[in-house]
């Protein structure tokens, strides 16, 4: 589309900033919590020198933040917000009214493990517990990928078909405050692909005698909640759809899921964020062995892409799942148990090993990637389908 | 810029009340809820103002009653978030529109942004979110209805036993004394009711026994047998109704032998020589109830009826019915009067002091609306027993040893049915039948399409316990037991949601409800409670008497965040309406403490919330005043009380009308009250040595 690609070198946070500049929202309400700072930080710059518009709340609180962009949401206006680990746990409630009232949120997620311990480091569990709010959940690679979903995460939200918040995640650390390159689109492409106009729906203005949030008690509540599921079906459509467009635009492909490798390959890895940029790595580095072996990468986590899930991995042998993120008691790691019930009764798939790691910024090394990759194998050669185990502490 | 509050006469109050409501009829808060009071009178003196008004409004009463979906109450812009962000909710709101309109995307005027939250919402879970907008400058009207607590599991037609008799749960008082179930001894004991708690609507299960049937929540607990291995004793264990299932057996009250005879409330006898009176029938009237009267007044309840006006009591029993003949007999021997039996159908009985009589026994006046009142099951058994016997003679009949009553008063066939419970009768369910006009019922043809009920009831052989105790054990747990049985519960059905009540009852924690005993629950504290209150998590106990701590200072604590900050009640509408308007026309956020009272959580009648709320002005433990920065103004009666001190009423004229406080006044708390006393006069006199007078 243009002909100059502007390529800057900017860390995740940075980007997330600068591309939602470009959107220039009418509302951002934000709190500050590390890893995600920065964000709130250069935002309220480009708001105090005059960049943008936008009116800047500085709440006190996450759960003030939340309420206020629903209030805002409501109002009819644009609004943006971004979080992190208990952060996100402290809008948790207002995440499903805003869901449930259908306010079209974008909230950027830097993803950080949950206390206690205390911990600032990236970690995945904060946004994947909140895959049962009704929000389109995206995850990012890389500073360039914070940069895009930003963009792409307005135009889902706020597709007629849709009318849901959406919200995407990128490592805390490993992703925000790594400087990367980002190539970066112009205010006019951007422009071009969000609509200009401001959402057509019920709004809370004085124009309108009309009643939020209402009481519904057992004679509708069921019907209201339906609709945000299929609308929550309506998603996919629209996303893929908007990706699509995207890539027309910025020249950069984008897909639901990202399959590395895959074509021949008899073992894959599935991963999703910057633990899938390891994946790829490890990728190279077994086919030079000799090893047919390719990765899977998941950027749209909810709606789950299960008929993706399928086909990217039918006729492979053995799946290694890595997973950064906590879940105890559970049948198999977050996303393992996702896709575990996306193949149920399909022919021709994969054993499925979970392996949950890197937790609370914790490095998975290459060498421990293939570890797990040869323990994936051996569990397949000896006929075992599934398993979940930890990877990379002390024993 | 200092406040000035505009003037409000009578007349303004005339002319604007011709704009229309904005809090519309057809809500469902509580007859008598100061809430809705008051957010009428916000609403409309914003709607005078010109400018168009949009509310945020906190989970809460306010909110859950008057937006049931698909309906709602507020003809204005209104949103409800959830219950602790209306103020974050508002300043999202309010910069949508400024960015919005900035950037053309919204027509560019002035809006009052008003946010209601009542005292849950606002002194502790909301308390952040409100400081945080106020600190940010975001231009609305915060107006806190305060209630005192969080008000939120009986149905409420459920009748309990208490010393007195038989109650309606609804008029169940703080301090009354209710049969319990003693736990230790399994004996029947009285304790006092500590607490009454309105639950609110909730789905409401029907459980019944064989004999026995009561409408509760599914949270509530019930006394239930556990059946033991053999040679270990069976215990008792309370489980929630959610847990039971059929077949489970729970504790019923059947007998209540420790009656006593009921002397009679004095009421007004006229006698010859009284003005206009000349010739009176000189009756003789009972001062203590026997079980002849109770058998004349078991006809009375089943076909009689009163008319003091015309000093006649009268019967429809149709010649040579024994009815008839039996009231005959029983007027000559009680009161020795000679009834007229000239009319075939009726019998009348002409004195208008035993007219009086009857009608001060509060049987209920229509065929539909008698009923068996409380003193009623106070008696002794042999009373009781006579006032069954002579029902039965009016309406009622047996086949074999099976016996029948027959009435169109529901509640006559309810309070029938726990009363025959009280003495070992064997009761069935009330059934219902609509028969056309014509039909023979119980010697009669119906006059017209008639609904009535029934209930089959009949005596209970006493199992000889002293020989097969074991077996009769395994029937029922309780056999030996003289007060209490065990039953097991043939269903357990969902009816529908309806309004709930609860009580708390000390030490043994139980009482019994619809004859079946059942556990008391938990109104809770908010940090705008009074001191000394009673609630559910501050129960007067023995040691600590309801709420130790003093309210927040809410008003004060928003005064120091440098903003417009106003008292105000519903009772003052024009007081609260020049606030409201002064507090909009500031440039700036502002906050409004509202002294709203709540007749379920407090414990008064309906119709007397304004006269509370008054009294809580008047004694000076809510006085009315506003303050900016270093102003601090009392207005309307406020500022009088200040200039003219001896017109202050005592605190206890505000405490002693409601329920929550009833406890206070017993002598072993006579401390607490001169402290509470103490504190008020104390703030009076720090608000007045600030504070200038309008």
């Amino acid at each position: 589309m243009s002909g100059v690609r502007q390529v800057v070198g900017m860390t995740g946070d940075e980007a997330v900033a600068h591309a939602a500049k470009l959107v220039n929202p009418d509302v951002v309400a934000a709190y500050p919590i590390t890893p995600q700072t920065i964000i709130a930080e250069r935002y309220s710059d480009f708001v105090n020198n005059g960049e943008v518009d936008t009116s800047f709340i500085s709440v006190e609180s996450e759960h003030s933040a939340m309420s206020a962009c629903v209030g805002a949401s409501l109002t009819g206006a644009r609004v943006f917000t971004a979080t992190a680990s208990a952060g996100l746990a402290l809008m948790y409630e207002i995440l499903y009214v805003a869901s449930g009232m259908r306010c079209p949120i974008v909230l950027a997620v830097a993803n950080r493990a949950f206390s206690a311990p205390i911990n600032i480091h990236g970690e995945c569990t904060d946004q994947l517990v909140c895959r049962d709010a009704s929000w389109v959940s995206l995850f990012g690679e890389s500073a360039q990928e914070a940069y895009d979903e930003t963009i792409l995460s307005f135009k889902i939200a706020e597709h007629p078909d849709v009318m849901l918040p959406a919200m995407f995640g990128i490592e805390g650390f490993i992703v925000t405050h790594a400087l990367e390159r980002v190539e970066t689109l112009s205010k006019q492409q951007v422009d071009d692909f969000i609509p200009a106009s401001r959402i057509v729906r019920d709004r809370f203005c004085p124009d309108e005698n009309k009643t939020f949030g209402s009481l519904v008690l057992q004679d509708y509540y069921m019907e209201i909640k339906r609709q945000q599921e299929e609308a929550m079906q309506n998603a996919y459509k629209v996303t893929e759809d908007a990706m699509q467009e995207f890539s027309e635009l910025s020249g950069r492909k984008m897909e639901i899921t990202e399959k590395y490798q895959l074509e021949d390959a008899d073992y894959a890895f599935v991963s999703y964020g910057a633990t899938a940029g390891n994946a790829k790595a490890v990728v190279d580095r077994l086919r030079a062995k000799g090893e047919k072996v390719g990765a899977l990468k998941i950027r749209l986590f909810r709606p789950f892409p299960s008929m993706d899930m399928f086909q990217a991995l039918s006729g492979i042998k053995a799946a290694t799942i890595l997973d950064r993120s906590a879940t105890f008691g559970s049948p198999g790691t977050i996303v393992q148990t996702d896709i575990a019930s996306a193949l149920y009764g399909k022919e021709n798939v994969p054993s499925l090993h979970g392996y949950i790691n890197g937790l609370g910024g914790r490095v998975l090394t290459l060498p421990e990637i293939e570890e797990v990759y040869e323990m994936s194998k051996e569990y397949n050669n000896i006929g075992i389908n599934s398993t979940t185990d930890w990877v990379g502490y002390r024993k | 810029m200092a406040i000035v509050l505009p003037k409000v006469s009578v007349k303004d109050l005339q002319e604007w009340s011709k704009l229309g409501e904005v809090f519309t009829s057809g809500h469902r808060l509580c007859a008598g809820c100061g809430a809705g009071t008051m957010a009428r009178q916000v609403t409309l003196a914003a709607k005078v103002l010109g400018d168009p008004m949009m509310i945020v409004n906190a989970t809460g009463c306010l909110e859950v009653a008057s937006t049931v979906y698909p309906y709602t109450a507020w003809d204005v812009p209104w949103l409800h978030n959830a219950f602790e962000n209306a103020a974050a909710t508002a300043s999202g709101a309010i910069e949508a529109m400024k960015s919005m309109q900035r950037k053309g995307l919204m027509r560019e005027r002035n809006v009052n942004m008003i946010v209601f939250g009542g005292d849950g919402g606002t002194y502790d879970i909301g308390l952040q979110s409100l400081s945080g907008a106020i600190e940010r400058g975001h231009d609305f009207l915060y107006v806190c209805y305060n209630n005192g607590a969080y008000m939120n599991c009986l149905s409420l037609d459920t009748h309990i036993m208490t010393k007195d008799g038989l109650k309606r749960v609804t008029d169940i008082q703080l301090g009354e004394l209710v049969y319990a179930f003693d736990q230790n001894t399994n004996d029947l004991v009285l304790k006092e009711c500590s607490g009454i708690f309105d639950n609110g609507i909730k789905e409401v299960y029907e459980l019944k026994t064989l004999h026995h049937s009561i409408k509760t929540t599914i949270n509530h607990p019930f006394l239930t047998v556990q059946r033991s291995r053999k040679n270990y004793e069976n215990k008792l264990i309370w489980k929630t109704l959610e847990k039971l299932k059929p077949g489970d057996e729970i504790i019923v009250l059947k007998d209540m032998n420790d009656g006593k005879r009921y002397s009679f409330k004095e009421i007004k006898i006229s006698k010859k020589g009284d003005y206009k009176v000349h010739k009176i029938n000189e009756i003789k009237l009972p001062e203590e109830s026997n079980p002849d009267l109770m058998e004349f007044l078991g006809l009375y309840v089943g076909d009689g009826w009163t008319r003091p006006h015309k000093a006649e009591t009268g019967f429809s029993f149709p010649e040579n019915s024994e009815a008839r003949s039996r009231l005959v007999f029983l007027s000559k021997k009680l009161f020795d009067l000679e009834p007229s039996t000239a009319h075939q159908n009726d019998v009348y009985l002409y004195s208008v002091n035993l007219a009086r009589f009857v009608d001060s026994l509060d049987f209920g006046k229509g065929a539909k609306n008698k009923i068996i009142p409380s003193w009623v099951f106070t008696l002794p058994y042999e009373e009781k027993e006579a006032f069954v016997k002579g029902l039965m003679q009016s309406d009622g009949y047996s086949i074999g040893k099976s016996n029948r009553y027959v009435s169109a008063s529901y509640e006559l066939l309810k309070t029938l049915r726990l009363l025959l419970q009280t003495i070992n009768y064997r009761v069935g369910k009330i059934h219902q039948q609509t028969k056309k006009k014509g039909t023979f019922v119980v010697y009669r043809q119906l006059l017209e399409d008639s609904t009535y009920g029934y209930v089959c009831f009949s005596k209970k052989k006493k199992p000889n316990i002293n020989k097969y105790l074991s077996q009769a054990k395994q029937r029922d747990f309780l056999a030996d037991n003289e007060y209490f049985s065990s039953e097991k519960i043939v269903s357990i059905e969902f009816i529908k949601e309806e309004p709930t009540i609860d009580l708390r009852v000390e030490d043994e924690h139980n009482f019994i409800a619809d004859g079946i005993v059942v556990h008391n629950t938990g109104i809770q504290r908010s940090s705008g409670t009074p001191q000394g209150a009673a609630t559910t998590t501050t129960p007067p106990g023995t040691v600590i008497p309801g709420k130790i701590e003093w309210q927040k200072p809410l008003a004060e604590i928003m005064a120091a965040h440098d903003i417009p900050t106003f008292t105000a009640s519903p009772a003052y509408p024009r007081d609260l309406m020049a606030k409201v308007q002064a507090a909009l026309k500031h440039d700036g956020p502002a906050f409004m403490l509202v002294d709203s009272p709540c007749n379920l959580g407090q414990r008064y009648a309906p119709d007397m919330s304004m006269e509370i709320a008054k009294l809580a002005v008047k004694t000076c433990f809510f006085p009315l005043f506003y303050t900016y920065k270093e102003d601090w103004v009392l207005t309307g009666i406020s500022s009088r009380l200040a200039k003219n001190p001896d017109r202050k009423l005592p605190i206890e004229d505000y405490l002693k009308p409601q329920g929550r406080f009833r406890h206070l006044f017993k002598p072993e708390w006579k401390k607490k009250l001169i402290e509470i006393q103490d504190t008020v006069d104390e703030k009076w006199e720090r608000l007045v040595t600030k504070a200038t007078c309008v």
